[in-house]
């Protein structure tokens, strides 16, 4: 069973590649997209530190571990999330998602599975060169203990990431068009840029819970940045671990139901 | 093989008179009506058997197909393929049927269809040795040779159709659901897909469900029609009985050597076209013979066929039957 799908996520992953080297453009194009989309996420924290030492008990360097993190992840996001997800809306639309449920294989990992864009491992690579940079400029390195934490909590943040998106694509099964949702979706992810701890003071600190409890941004950056640092309570860990495991449960449960209410485009 | 019992489908539709005043009245109240996609059919096909679906568009014929296939979920009654329930989707239900629409597609757009081939093989399951057979059979017999490792969106419609049909067959399924497969075709290329989905059917004894307008589709392949319409089975039986039923005269096709008058034609039956050295009589059956000897003993005759009716009036003639049958219905129900 377990073979089978790794047989087979080989040949998507393989499909994949060659659609991405189909046309020289693109392939192009979409390095150097992936090059502007680094520089967009460090701009706005070199203009907040250039005027002041640290922001809520965050320097400049520990932020940048956050930035890390946040370009990591949407490296996944932009590379193994986003092309095969929402090509499930579009296979709703169109009618097409037919075939991918007439496989005999589960759906929900043949969609997730669909597309990747391999060039935005290059943000991946910028998050884990901004690491190296955030500790040199702190002055030490991160704990074995810290890092091992920080590895099991980029799992958690991948699955949470990807749980966040099922749930949204599954709203596509009811409503067809999902794109607001879905720009939506990115622009919020985009405030995980930032240690949870800024939006402290933004409405009596509700934005902070909405983004550890109902949006989890807190869980995907700010925590696996803390674990690095050595300062992440082992209770926090717990809720990572828990949390994720929640989501990806209720987006499995979600998406089964959504797929019962598919009605098929008419021919 | 297949077994329908009182199979029904019914939508749930929102509907709203035109204007912006009914619009926004939409957003808060809504009124929802009913669709009988299908209405309680019943039918059972065998192994190997190949089967028609005719009717009107929006008969029923597709969402029948998809429920058939598993991807929609019946309102009512009861669906057996080769044993399974279809809307259960079992992994050894779906390695055996497939099911091709002529107007969506599969195979991946920027790649090549090989690529599609592959990753289907990936998804069957299917053991080296047996896909390679089988892809050398489908590649010899559609002739896609050249094309299967051009990238789909340079092949042209007829090509990439052949192709689906080939991604569709990887698998070896025993039931194949064919929707309209042979929609936008060239002639020569619908009579090419028709020898090869007969010989598929023959040669692996594939139970086979066909829907197409193109009435030349059924007439070579479909022993056995299935008519549906707004939802009803209207008819189910060979096609030979149906035209008998709804068409019993035959067609007297006359060609002649010199300029006839029509009046003298229309002594021998009724004269359905006259035109450049042809006429086309109707005559009842029995009467076909002394036609016949009459036509060939007084008139210019070169050649002489005897045919039924096209089978596209036939339809539109059962069509306009139906109909006709249901106003009447409708209208003795007092209000």
């Amino acid at each position: 069973m377990v073979r089978r799908y790794l047989r087979l996520l080989t040949v998507q992953l393989k499909a994949s590649g060659l659609q991405a080297l189909q046309y020289r453009a693109d392939f192009f194009t979409d390095g150097f997209t992936s090059l502007c989309w680094v520089f967009t996420a460090l701009a706005p924290l070199f203009v907040v530190y250039s005027s002041r030492p640290e922001v809520e008990g965050w320097s400049f360097g520990e932020a940048l571990l956050v930035v890390g993190w946040f370009t990591l992840l949407q490296g996944i996001l932009e590379g193994a999330i986003n092309p095969s997800l929402t090509g499930v809306v579009e296979h709703i639309r169109k009618g097409t998602l037919d075939f991918v449920l007439l496989k005999p294989a589960d759906a929900q990992f043949l969609v997730s599975t669909q597309r990747f864009l391999p060039w935005r491992a290059f943000n991946v690579l910028t998050g884990l060169g901004l690491f190296i940079y955030a500790f040199l400029l702190l002055g030490r390195g991160p704990s074995p203990l810290g890092l091992l934490t920080s590895l099991l909590l980029l799992g958690t943040s991948t699955v949470l990431l990807y749980s966040l998106w099922i749930l949204t694509v599954s709203a596509a099964f009811f409503v067809v068009r999902v794109d607001n949702l879905t720009y939506l979706f990115t622009s919020i992810f985009d405030f995980a840029r930032w240690p949870s701890s800024v939006f402290k003071g933004v409405a009596k600190g509700a934005l902070t819970l909405v983004f550890t409890y109902v949006i989890p941004l807190a869980l995907m950056t700010t925590f696996p940045a803390e674990a690095m640092l050595g300062r992440l309570p082992a209770l926090s860990l717990v809720g990572a671990v828990v949390g994720s495991a929640a989501f990806a449960w209720v987006a499995r449960r979600v998406w089964i139901r959504s797929i019962g209410h598919y009605t098929s485009a008419s021919s | 093989m297949i077994s329908v019992h009182g199979l029904r489908k019914h939508y749930k539709v929102h509907k709203r008179p035109p204007g912006l005043k009914a619009a926004l009245r939409s957003l808060f109240h809504r009124t929802y009506t009913s669709v009988k996609a299908v209405d309680g059919i019943s039918f059972d096909i065998r192994p190997g058997e190949r089967v028609g679906f005719l009717g009107p568009n929006g008969a029923g014929k597709t969402t029948t197909l998809k429920v058939l296939s598993g991807l929609l979920h019946p309102s009512e009654g009861e669906v057996r393929v080769d044993g399974h329930v279809p809307r259960l989707r079992e992994e050894a239900f779906l390695k055996k049927i497939m099911l091709v629409m002529g107007q969506k597609q599969q195979l991946l757009w920027d790649l090549p269809p090989a690529e599609t081939f592959e990753l289907n093989r990936a998804i069957y399951d299917v053991p080296t040795l047996q896909y390679k057979q089988t892809l050398d059979e489908l590649v010899g017999l559609l002739e896609i040779g050249d094309l299967i490792g051009k990238p789909t969106r340079q092949l042209s419609l007829g090509e990439r159709m052949k192709c689906e049909l080939a991604a569709a067959l990887i698998h070896r399924p025993r039931v194949l659901f064919l929707d309209e497969p042979t929609i936008g075709l060239d002639v020569s290329m619908q009579a090419t897909m028709r020898t090869f989905i007969k010989d598929y059917n023959e040669k692996y004894g594939a139970t086979l469900i066909l829907t197409s307008h193109y009435m030349d589709d059924v007439a070579a392949l479909c022993p056995r029609v299935i008519v549906i319409d707004k939802g009803l089975l209207s008819y189910d039986g060979s096609l030979e009985a149906l035209v008998q039923r709804v068409r019993p005269e035959k067609r007297v096709v006359l060609r002649l050597s010199e300029v006839v008058d029509a009046s003298r034609l229309e002594s021998l039956g009724k004269l359905v076209t006259h035109e450049a050295g042809t006429a086309v009589l109707q005559v009842k059956q029995d009467a076909v013979n002394a036609t016949i000897s009459r036509a060939l003993s007084g008139l210019p005759v070169t050649d002489l066929t005897v045919e039924n009716a096209p089978l596209e009036e036939v339809m539109s003639e059962l069509f306009a039957e139906n109909k006709a049958r249901r106003l009447q219905a409708a209208e003795s129900v007092p209000a």
